[in-house]
């Protein structure tokens, strides 16, 4: 204990920089306290990545709260255990006895932290400066000069382009991406020896994802510190974590090195939350759909329905469900006193596709880029500028309010968020009844039964059908709604990000049940998403999407063995694949400035044309997007 | 440029609505107007000619372009009852409510900004509870009530301002203060009450955003926290319900300067009301509306220079 | 249920309900005579045992009048917020949900009537229709519709946009069906809730009105009216303004703790 310290970096190397030793977290509710998490421990060491894994509530956001005694703030209270933190001058104190002068010192200090949200992590009322310099001049007792300087100095740092000009800019006048560059530049500011990330790419889409991802890594071996990093999504563990600590309803589930996680589990949850991730690239070489795998681990997991048999989706026939030709949607900007239109958001720029009978057809791309709109305008919920859309025979965008009424018969729709997809006012029975009722396809007891029958069709248990929405998890609504959708029987089920908003093993049960019904009732999938790994699973055929057009079309396997459009290839490389062998964290120098789709009134852009590449795989000719 | 010359047009198409709205409010009568001016026992002839010098035969579209007419140019017409241009009327009748007005926003917002802000802070525990209890009886008193209570304790017991009448502020500032003091605060008690809520829930809202998560993350204080991070975008908020406000305040001096006796513009409503003099009806009537439009009006514009994201535009 | 049973809504709930049973069961206990009954030798006393509250300037029991004040303010506050929920939930609901040009137009003028303060509003309309009962009703009812219709608009704005609005519409469910199933029970907490907020307000404007002259006339007796006729005895016997200022106050009390409550319990996001 009192032997000489002769080299600090030998010392490090064995001592933790933290240790969360048996931490406890409470909760103060109307109903009592709650345990947020109890007897977690792990540590990090100087220098290195360790991810906190898991579903929503399983605490991992709490942990890392706790560790900057942000955790009080938000009601909650350590109630047991240790956190054990090495200051820079070799001394170590535990946070959780810490007084509140002395952790203002530590945080933003020797340990900065970035949010999931970087739209609202920055305050909206002062310049980018001002939010840069504050935390400089606090604990590093720098000049308004100074720290000015060093602010710049760090925008540079996190590749922000025109740092000047961006310092006198309000948050506002940034994109997400670049917000959260700079709630980056905040957390390195004083230079910390730990940075605690909790979901900070969740809310961006996958290209700025892979830019974020790749900066953090790069300021974490520049700076040389350690990064805690909270995250649900497995594919990003593989590419981040040096180890790995997964977590489930406020417990540790498991913790090891990441090869050992992802290669050598030992937990029954962790198999089972990496069978549920799909892995990009897994479908190569493989024609149709297929459902994923999913280990049923009795009680670790939400009482979902277990697995149905792997058998492969057939490929759908070739007879044409809906026919979509050059789809334009777009909408006025209002403005002035009496609401003139003073530009037009180009939503969706003369789009052309069509789904076959019994296939899946995927939209992908990120947000803005028009798929929802495409969907939407489908179903004539917004009325397209021009273009045709035929389902069956049916001219859609020409039919008279009590026609296209007949036709919804046989298009419906399952939204994103389950919370808000159901009507919280009324029971579920009556919900999925509706369509019955409203095209008058069966009263009295038939009703009963056909919604009953309904239940059983998605796996929900009868008891379900006098319950309300409230009463049910995200994944069981997801389940009502899609059997909402199925009530009229319909021909066309368009899915608008069906299960983004649902954590991943339920999100594996609710793919593989639409799978299962199109095999079982040959119902053909609209499937609006912006997961490239999802899609890969579930689609035959894709149509990328970017800035309101699609840049190319083609079957799964020709999109994603052979893409050829420039934005594609961009996308596919952004994707986080989840196996540690296979990172490919770029450097982040390029920083792709956000084209918008807003124009003048009077714009007409040119007519999208494309090169057929191979036999129907499709690439938007370059000289227009 | 484009911006500003967009507000002219809305104030201008605020304003006809208005004046349209005025003119329908006060010809909702089923009966005669000069009828009733004058009572039952009036001879006829001089009712016919009541009825024509107020334009009575016309039809109503005729009555509303006279009066818009005089209106624009100038001519706003006479009192019946106090028999004088109403132009002058009001001129001198505004300011002396304005004092009021302005004081008891003064009084109002210095004391609601700190007190909900604190209560904010203090969010459930004693000090909010203490806070919000005396804010929610606030709301729940009327004005009145809380005029007869300040007169009876300032002026009846204690003896030390006047509880009645108006001084103009130009021949004795003090004398103006002192006798606009005591209404001034009977208007600003329940506003007071009021902002103080508003700030205390605007403040809940901010204080758990993320953005005031990062800056504790980033070790600032948290004095530094709630006074500068939180509360510059509180600003905004509170002052946009203050401007709200001042409709209600234009309510309000009808019942506080009747009280009081304070002979502004609330009393002259109330004058003109009482004796159903139309013409004075109409000019008070469109022009409290009007002040109440352009308070909003520079609301708008002043969040313009607080918050960085309203853009003219 | 159980965030109802905070000590401010526990007090809220029975001040309402004290008040509300007063009102009703008044007439059980004070007859119209009974409460205009003077006691000649007993003018402007105070608080005694034959007269709780004291007397007025006539000589009439304090506690009888307030009993029976609380019938007519209560019923005029009351229907007044009928009146402006049957004319303002129609005008939002028809703006919020349709939208358009019709919004457009209805918002316009909406937004017109909210530069006339409420106050303004009532008692211009009163006094041009003559101040009575009913004039009184539809007077305050009147000024009230452009914040109700605001405000449903908003509500079903938010609604409409919601997806099981959407996924209702593409179920080929009609609008009526939709204004009557979906928009209405999901805006509905906040017009309960709105609703409570307004009565609170109309009893004040109510008092406002007749505190001037130009709401209840005698020989109605209502809370602002006995406010009104103590102002010139305010010297000799302050409790004729307190006793009916204390009715108001605890009654509008009440409804705002309750609102305040309501709120928090059926506006998810106060939570």
């Amino acid at each position: 204990m009192d032997a000489p310290v002769i080299d600090r970096n030998a010392a490090d190397a064995v001592s933790p920089l933290v240790s969360v030793e048996r931490l406890r977290v409470e909760f103060e509710t109307d109903s009592g306290p709650v345990v947020g998490v109890e007897n977690v421990s792990f540590t990090i060491k100087p220098g290195e990545t360790v991810c906190v894994v898991g579903e929503s509530g399983s605490g991992k956001s709490v942990t890392s709260l706790s560790l900057m005694r942000l955790v009080e703030f938000g009601g909650g209270r350590i109630t047991e255990g240790a956190l054990r933190f090495a200051r820079p001058n070799g001394e170590v104190i535990d946070i959780v006895a810490t007084d509140p002068e002395q952790m203002r010192a530590i945080r933003g200090n020797e340990i900065g932290m970035i949010f999931q949200e970087p739209m609202t992590s920055l305050n909206p009322v002062f310049t980018i400066e001002r939010q840069l310099v504050d935390g400089l001049m606090v604990h590093k007792r720098m000049g308004r000069e100074a720290a000015r300087q060093r602010a710049l100095e760090l925008l540079r740092e996190v590749r922000i382009p025109e740092p000047e000009r961006r310092l006198k800019q309000y948050p506002h006048e940034l994109s997400g991406g670049m917000r959260q560059r700079v709630v980056i530049a905040m957390a390195i500011a004083c230079e910390p020896r730990l940075l605690i990330a909790d979901e900070p790419t969740t809310a961006l889409d996958v290209t700025i994802q892979a830019e974020i991802l790749a900066l953090i890594d790069r300021l974490k071996r520049e700076i040389g510190m350690a990064v805690l990093f909270i995250t649900h999504d497995m594919a990003v563990v593989a590419q981040m974590a040096d180890r790995v600590v997964v977590m489930y309803r406020g417990n540790v589930v498991e913790e090891g090195a990441v090869e050992d996680i992802f290669e050598r589990p030992r937990e029954d949850y962790t198999r089972a939350l990496l069978a549920a991730v799909p892995r990009l690239g897994s479908m190569r070489g493989k024609p149709a759909p297929e459902p994923m795998p999913i280990l049923n681990q009795g009680a670790a997991l939400p009482a979902e329905a277990a697995a149905p048999a792997a058998t492969p989706t057939p490929e759908g026939s070739r007879a044409v469900l809906l026919e979509v030709k050059h789809l334009t949607a777009r909408f006025p900007v209002k403005g002035g006193p009496l609401r003139f239109t003073i530009a037009n958001v180009h939503a969706v720029e003369d789009v052309s596709f069509s789904v076959r009978i019994g296939e899946t057809l995927a939209l992908v791309g990120e947000s803005g880029c028009g798929k929802s709109t495409t969907g939407r305008s489908i179903l004539r919920l917004v009325d397209a500028t021009s273009g045709e859309v035929t389902l069956d025979g049916w001219d859609i965008r020409r039919l008279s309010p009590s026609d296209l009424r007949k036709a919804r018969r046989d298009m419906q729709m399952v939204f994103q968020d389950p919370f808000a997809s159901l009507n919280p006012y009324r029971r579920l029975r009556d919900q999925v009844a509706e369509p019955l009722v409203n095209f008058g396809l069966a009263r009295g007891s038939e009703l009963d039964d056909r919604v009953a029958l309904l239940f059983d069709r998605v796996e929900l248990p009868r008891e379900f059908l006098r319950r309300f929405p409230h009463e049910l998890s995200g994944g069981q609504r997801q389940r009502v709604a899609i059997a909402r959708a199925l009530a009229t029987n319909p021909k066309l089920i368009i899915a608008d990000e069906a299960v983004s908003a649902l954590d991943v093993s339920v999100r594996a049960q609710i793919l593989n049940l639409m799978m299962e019904l199109q095999r079982e009732l040959g119902v053909s999938f609209l499937f609006i998403s912006h997961d490239m790994a999802v899609v890969e699973r579930v689609s035959h055929r894709i149509g990328v999407m970017y800035l309101g057009r699609i840049v190319e079309m083609g079957s799964r396997a020709a999109v994603f063995e052979d893409p050829r459009h420039a934005y594609t290839r961009q996308l596919l490389a952004a994707v986080p694949i989840a196996d540690p062998r296979q990172r490919h964290l770029r450097d982040d120098q390029d920083y792709r400035p956000i084209a918008s789709p807003v124009f003048p009134v009077g714009h007409t852009p040119p007519a999208s044309e494309y090169d057929e590449v191979a036999p129907d795989h499709f690439v938007l000719r370059e000289t227009q997007a | 440029m484009n911006y500003l010359l967009n507000r002219l047009i809305s104030i201008v198409l605020t304003l006809f609505l208005i004046s349209v709205i005025t003119f329908a409010v006060t010809n909702i009568l089923p009966g005669d107007v000069a009828q009733m001016i004058m009572g039952t026992q009036s001879n006829p002839e001089a009712l016919a000619g009541l009825r024509k010098s107020l334009g009575l035969n016309d039809p109503l579209p005729v009555q509303y372009a006279h009066w818009i007419w005089g209106l624009l140019t100038g001519n706003w017409g006479h009192s019946l009852i106090f028999k004088q241009e109403i132009a002058t009327l009001l001129a001198e009748k505004i300011k002396a409510s304005a004092l009021i007005v302005v004081l008891s926003m003064l009084i109002a917002l210095v004391c609601s900004v700190p007190l909900g802000v604190w209560s904010a802070v203090h969010r459930d525990r004693w000090q909010d509870t203490a806070s919000s209890s005396a804010a929610l009886l606030g709301v729940s008193l009327p004005d009145f009530f809380w005029g007869i209570m300040l007169i009876l304790l300032f002026a009846r017991t204690l003896g030390w301002l006047p509880s009645s009448g108006f001084v103009d502020p130009a021949a004795d500032f003090v004398g103006a203060v002192d006798h606009a003091f005591l209404p001034a605060l009977a208007l600003g008690l329940g506003l007071m009450a009021h902002l103080t809520r508003m700030t205390r829930s605007t403040m809940v809202g901010i204080l758990n955003q993320e953005f005031i998560r990062v800056a504790r993350a980033k070790g600032l204080a948290e004095r530094t926290v709630v006074w500068r991070y939180a509360l510059a975008n509180a600003i905004g908020p509170v002052m946009t319900i203050a401007g709200l406000q001042v409709g209600y305040l234009f309510g309000s001096i009808i019942v506080i300067e009747t009280l009081f006796n304070y002979t502004g513009m609330g009393w002259l409503t109330y004058q003109a009301l009482l004796n159903r003099d139309v013409p004075l009806i109409q000019a008070t009537v469109f022009v409290i509306a009007s002040v109440v439009m352009l308070a909003s009006l520079v609301v708008d514009l002043l969040y313009v220079l607080i918050d960085p994201r309203v853009r003219l535009g | 249920m159980r965030r109802f049973l905070t000590s401010k809504g526990l007090i809220g709930i029975v001040l309402v309900g004290v008040i509300v049973l007063v009102a009703l069961l008044a007439p059980l206990f004070v007859s119209n005579e009974l409460a205009n009954k003077m006691f000649m030798t007993a003018r402007l006393k105070g608080p005694s045992l034959a007269h709780p509250l004291g007397t007025d300037q006539l000589g009439r029991d304090l506690l009888f009048r307030v009993m029976l004040g609380s019938q007519t303010s209560l019923m005029i506050a009351a229907s007044a917020v009928v009146t402006s929920l049957v004319l303002g939930l129609p005008i939002g609901l028809i703006s919020g949900y349709f939208r358009g040009l019709t919004d457009n137009v209805l918002m316009r003028l909406v937004d017109t009537l909210l530069a006339f303060p409420a106050l303004l509003l009532a008692l211009t309309i009163s006094a041009m229709l003559g101040p009575n009962l009913q004039n009184t009703i539809i007077a305050i009812g009147v000024a009230f519709t452009p914040y109700l219709a605001r405000i449903v608009r908003g509500e079903a704005l938010r609604v409409v946009q919601m997806p099981y609005v959407e996924a209702a519409r593409a179920s080929g469910t009609n609008d009526l069906k939709m204004i009557v199933r979906h928009i209405l029970p999901n805006i509905m907490p906040q017009i309960i809730v709105q609703s409570t907020i307004s009565l609170a307000f109309a009893i004040l404007a109510e008092a406002g009105l007749s505190f001037l002259g130009l709401g209840t006339q005698p020989p109605n007796s209502s809370w602002g009216l006995m406010i009104q006729t103590s102002r010139d005895y305010l010297d000799r016997a302050p409790w004729t303004a307190l006793v009916p200022g204390a009715a108001v106050a605890l009654t509008v009390l009440g409804l705002n703790m309750f609102g305040d409550v309501l709120r928090d319990v059926l506006d998810p996001r106060a939570k």
